[in-house]
């Protein structure tokens, strides 16, 4: 290598070496495979841990994967409508089969026993799922996948936000909202609808603080009041009948007003029927809980279908739900006839649904989840207003030079530092200046969940910063000159061109909070609690504190089974979080 | 003119909707409407209901409990029943090790009990005095400190106490044959409690006394650190509560130990018979008096005491030695002091 170099310092146009460039190319392919590789063998054994999959007979995946598997495949290779992607799929999955069960086998034979691992297990981590994401990919590019998909979203999305609701009602208390909703919010829509209607600027002007005024008098007429509506009676009011109607207001955007009742209308029925009336009929399901996720899953649900027609385009995507669910119906059927021995998952419902116990198989994580999803929904807010806030002033209204653009600069260093700085501190930074001095209580949701917006505040700001810095400076000076005021460039250019990457930094932060432990310890917050909180000021726990506290029980079920579930369920939560922000995020680039 | 004929019509439909809505809404309100008197009486039924002796549903409140890791498993499981029973009794446990709790909860006036797995300090029963917490001391059950080594270690099985205190004093033993002529020339591995746990002082003061903890070890909160590390080598040796080797008894094997009355293997009996010595000692609770004055928690308080006898809970659900009967009946007698103190 050093003879190369001279030849080429010597004679001008010589050849230059590329060794360098091609080792430090594969270095950094390995640095990366070696990373992936590393996570991907953590992640395989936590997901065979949490379902129990080690102790899954042979013949009850290949069930699975004929009832289940094999359809799902085939219906993306129907989607994606090529025949060659349909030829390597084959290969792949055959091919795959053979090389794995051979590889496995005399890995086994050679070098030793591989624990919790069989060449069946080994080939549905490293064929099947690979395959099955890479042909979700490709189906999602023609019309039926992304349709079926889009209808499989909608389900999985709507029901999760109607839980998400459901746990937030666990803390808020549901009768101020419906207060502030009948007397602020509705007074407040109607004034705005009237004005935009009418074309009365003041009708409009008036809505804001017709709501302030319906807020405030909620707060006094809460204390006031005695009798209610029901739970149940108040999701309808306040957040079923409003999804309806926006659902409707869409769907007659687009067509007929039959439709728009219909796509309102009908899921607003089903929802008011099975949450009002469902327990008393005798159905599995029912109460308030119940109507929420009826209502958020099937008026988007409703909605999408209303457009699919519309289009009348990929209708046979509609029916991916159905497949899934026959297969899976099938499946079971199957593994029932044949009396073929199913594993024992960790992640059951009762998981998702009890306390905590000192049985492994009758432990759960209920309340943790509850607290996680309540305090990461607060950090959220906190962040992210707080954060957009100081990185648009820093940004947009300090100067750059004086005195002014010295201290600027100065705090932009602290924040810089501030990052950097352990979780620890700002655990002590909680305990000192919430818990103790405001005397917010140790680990209630109010501290704990200031504790992590400070935490991440840091890391919120610097990336909404980069993301309005990279605003380019004509549009401002284009909205300048049409004589826009300041404010007006930051709302109408500014923030809606640097939203998709104010979004990205606050995923990234809030992916951060929901997994930290140490501040969480420091403030107090929980090991184990056995009841969800009931308010914002009542003890919580969250999930990393209940894992490692599983993880340090004597018992092995616990420090394998329990700690692997939680961990899968942590990751759920963590990535479904992400999954909204990211849709969020493409609607926003989308919009413009 | 065709097209404000529309608009008439739409809004009579939309008008006549509008109140059929209305109508239905309000016959909806006035069907499903509550009350929330009954919530606020459920407050006051609380102190009414302790009257009584096992007004079970009654009780209501949170209960804040932090303290010792070793104690952990024993009062969360105490505290699932109890939970189970009380439903609307909110009981929440912190781990934050005996000394964490004492120094930064318990004697600040934060939490209702710290568990120990050793007695209180003087300087913590100080800062206790400075801030008017007020305690009493419950033994909560019996822990036998074991020893452990691993599975092909076929010599070492049995040791006398200065044996062992020759490993593991400040300057230890290197090789296993200069504690024993005929144990093997093989280095000595060690694994034990970081000096941040009230099991490390334990050990100390029963088994070292002057001569101190060696540094030539391998520190660690985590008993499953412990025993990994005794498991992948045959020359290693380790220490940690007994409910660990309970649930785990065949990853590594116990020592016994010679206290000068011949060797003693660690279990549920030598430990509560006394013969396991010096390695059996108490762990505790302590229960702040002014939180026993609130009915919940001194209703929580006896049903710890009383479940301190339960063998299916405290041997086996998690592996600690229950209390006699006698001491319970003591333990109940000091408690019922307390409560009686605390609610005059």
């Amino acid at each position: 290598m050093a003879t190369d170099t001279d030849t080429a310092r010597g004679e001008g146009f010589g050849e230059v070496s590329r060794v360098r460039g091609i080792v430090f190319e594969y270095l950094s392919l390995g640095a990366s495979v070696l990373g992936i590789f590393a996570l991907a063998v953590l992640l395989i054994y936590v997901t065979i841990d949490a379902f129990d999959l080690a102790n899954a007979d042979p013949l009850w995946l290949l069930t699975y994967f004929l009832t289940l598997v094999v359809p799902f495949l085939g219906f993306c290779l129907y989607s994606a409508r090529d025949p060659a992607l349909t030829r390597r799929a084959v290969a792949v999955a055959g091919g795959g089969l053979v090389a794995v069960a051979a590889v496995f086998t005399a890995i086994e034979a050679f070098v030793g026993e591989v624990p919790r691992l069989n060449w069946q297990l080994t080939y549905l981590f490293v064929a099947v799922i690979p395959l099955t994401g890479y042909l979700t990919y490709m189906g999602a590019r023609g019309r039926p996948g992304s349709v079926g998909f889009g209808l499989i979203g909608r389900l999985i999305g709507g029901t999760a936000i109607g839980l998400a609701f459901t746990v937030l009602f666990l803390v808020f208390d549901e009768r101020l909202w419906f207060l502030a909703y009948t007397l602020g919010i509705v007074p407040a829509l109607l004034a705005y609808a009237y004005g935009q209607l009418r074309d009365t600027p003041a009708a409009v002007t008036a809505a804001l603080p017709v709501s302030i005024l319906g807020v405030l008098l909620a707060v006094f007429a809460r204390e006031a009041l005695r009798t209610y509506p029901t739970t149940a009676f108040i999701y309808l009011w306040t957040l079923a009948i409003p999804i309806a109607a926006a659902g409707a207001v869409v769907v007659n955007g687009r067509g007929s007003r039959t439709a728009a009742l219909t796509a309102g209308g009908v899921p607003l029925a089903l929802a008011a029927a099975v949450g009002l009336f469902g327990r008393a009929a005798g159905l599995g399901v029912g109460g308030p809980n119940a109507l929420v996720v009826i209502a958020v899953t099937g008026v988007p649900v409703a909605v999408y279908l209303h457009r699919v027609f519309d289009a009348g385009d990929g209708l046979t995507g509609l029916g991916l739900p159905v497949l899934l669910a026959a297969g899976a119906l099938a499946g079971a059927l199957v593994v029932e006839t044949f009396g073929i021995p199913t594993p024992s998952p960790w992640v059951s419902e009762t998981f998702l649904t009890e306390a905590p116990s000192r049985t492994a198989s009758e432990a759960g994580l209920y309340p943790a989840i509850v607290g996680s999803v309540i305090i990461i929904a607060m950090v959220a807010v906190l962040s992210f207003v707080l954060g957009v806030a100081t990185s648009v002033f820093l940004e947009e209204y300090t100067a750059d030079s004086g005195v002014v653009g010295g201290l600027t600069r100065l705090l932009q260093i602290n924040i810089a530092n501030l990052a950097a700085i352990p979780s620890v501190v700002y655990g002590l930074l909680g305990l000192g200046l919430f818990a103790n001095f405001l005397g917010l209580g140790f680990g209630t949701a109010v501290t704990v969940s200031l504790t992590l917006s400070l935490l991440i505040l840091p890391i919120t700001i610097i990336s909404a910063q980069e993301a309005i810095r990279s605003v380019p400076d004509d549009l401002r000076r284009g909205s300048d000159a049409m004589g826009a005021t300041r404010w007006q460039t930051t709302k109408n250019v500014v923030l809606p061109e640097a939203f998709p990457g104010i979004l990205t930094g606050t995923i990234l932060a809030l992916g951060r909070a929901i997994g930290e432990t140490a501040p969480l310890i420091m403030v107090g917050a929980a090991t184990t609690v056995f009841s969800p909180p009931s308010s914002l000021f009542s003890k919580f726990s969250a999930m990393p504190m209940q894992i490692y506290a599983w993880a340090n029980f004597p018992q092995a079920e616990f420090r394998y089974g329990v700690v692997a579930a939680g961990v899968i369920t942590l990751l759920i939560i963590l990535i479904g979080m992400n999954g909204t922000a990211i849709l969020l995020r493409n609607r926003a680039e989308e919009g413009h | 003119m065709a097209s404000s004929h529309d608009a008439d019509t739409e809004g009579i439909t939309r008008r006549k909707s509008l109140a059929a809505l209305g109508g239905v809404g309000a016959l909806a309100l006035a069907g499903c409407t509550e009350t929330e008197g009954s919530d606020g009486s459920d407050g006051s039924d609380g102190s009414d209901g302790s009257d009584g002796s096992d007004g079970s549903d009654s009780l209501s409140g949170a209960i804040n409990i932090a303290g010792s890791s070793t104690v952990f498993p024993l009062m969360s499981a105490v505290m699932e029943d109890f939970a189970e029973q009380h439903p609307d009794v909110d009981p929440d446990i912190s781990s934050t090790g005996s000394g964490g709790g004492f120094s930064n909860f318990f004697c600040v006036g934060e939490t209702d009990f710290n568990n120990a797995s050793r007695p209180i300090q003087p300087e913590e029963e100080e800062l206790c005095a400075d801030n008017g917490v007020e305690y009493v001391e419950l033994i909560a059950a019996t822990d036998a400190l074991t020893v452990v080594i691993n599975n092909d270690n076929d010599f070492a099985t049995e040791m006398t106490v200065d044996e062992l205190s020759q490993i593991w004093q400040s300057d230890a033993a290197e090789l296993w044959s200069d504690v024993r002529d005929e144990w093997p020339d093989e280095e000595i591995e060690r694994f034990g409690a970081a000096d941040t746990s009230g099991t490390y002082d334990y050990f100390i003061e029963n088994v070292m006394g002057e001569d101190g903890h060696t540094d030539d070890y391998q520190a660690t909160e985590q008993d499953n650190t412990i025993a990994s590390g005794v498991e992948g080598s045959e020359y290693a040796i380790g220490y940690f509560g007994f409910a660990y080797w309970f649930q785990n008894q065949d990853q590594v094997t116990p020592v016994a130990i010679d206290n000068g009355n011949g060797p003693v293997e660690p279990s549920l009996e030598t430990a509560s018979s006394g013969e396991y010595a010096p390695l059996s000692r108490p762990l505790f609770t302590y229960p702040s008096i002014e939180s026993l004055g609130e009915e919940h928690i001194a209703e929580f308080a006896r049903y710890f005491v009383e479940q301190t006898t339960n063998e299916d809970l405290v041997a086996g659900d998690v592996g600690y030695v229950p209390a006699t009967e006698e001491t319970q009946e003591e333990q109940m007698q000091t408690l019922e002091d307390a409560i009686e103190q605390a609610q005059g």
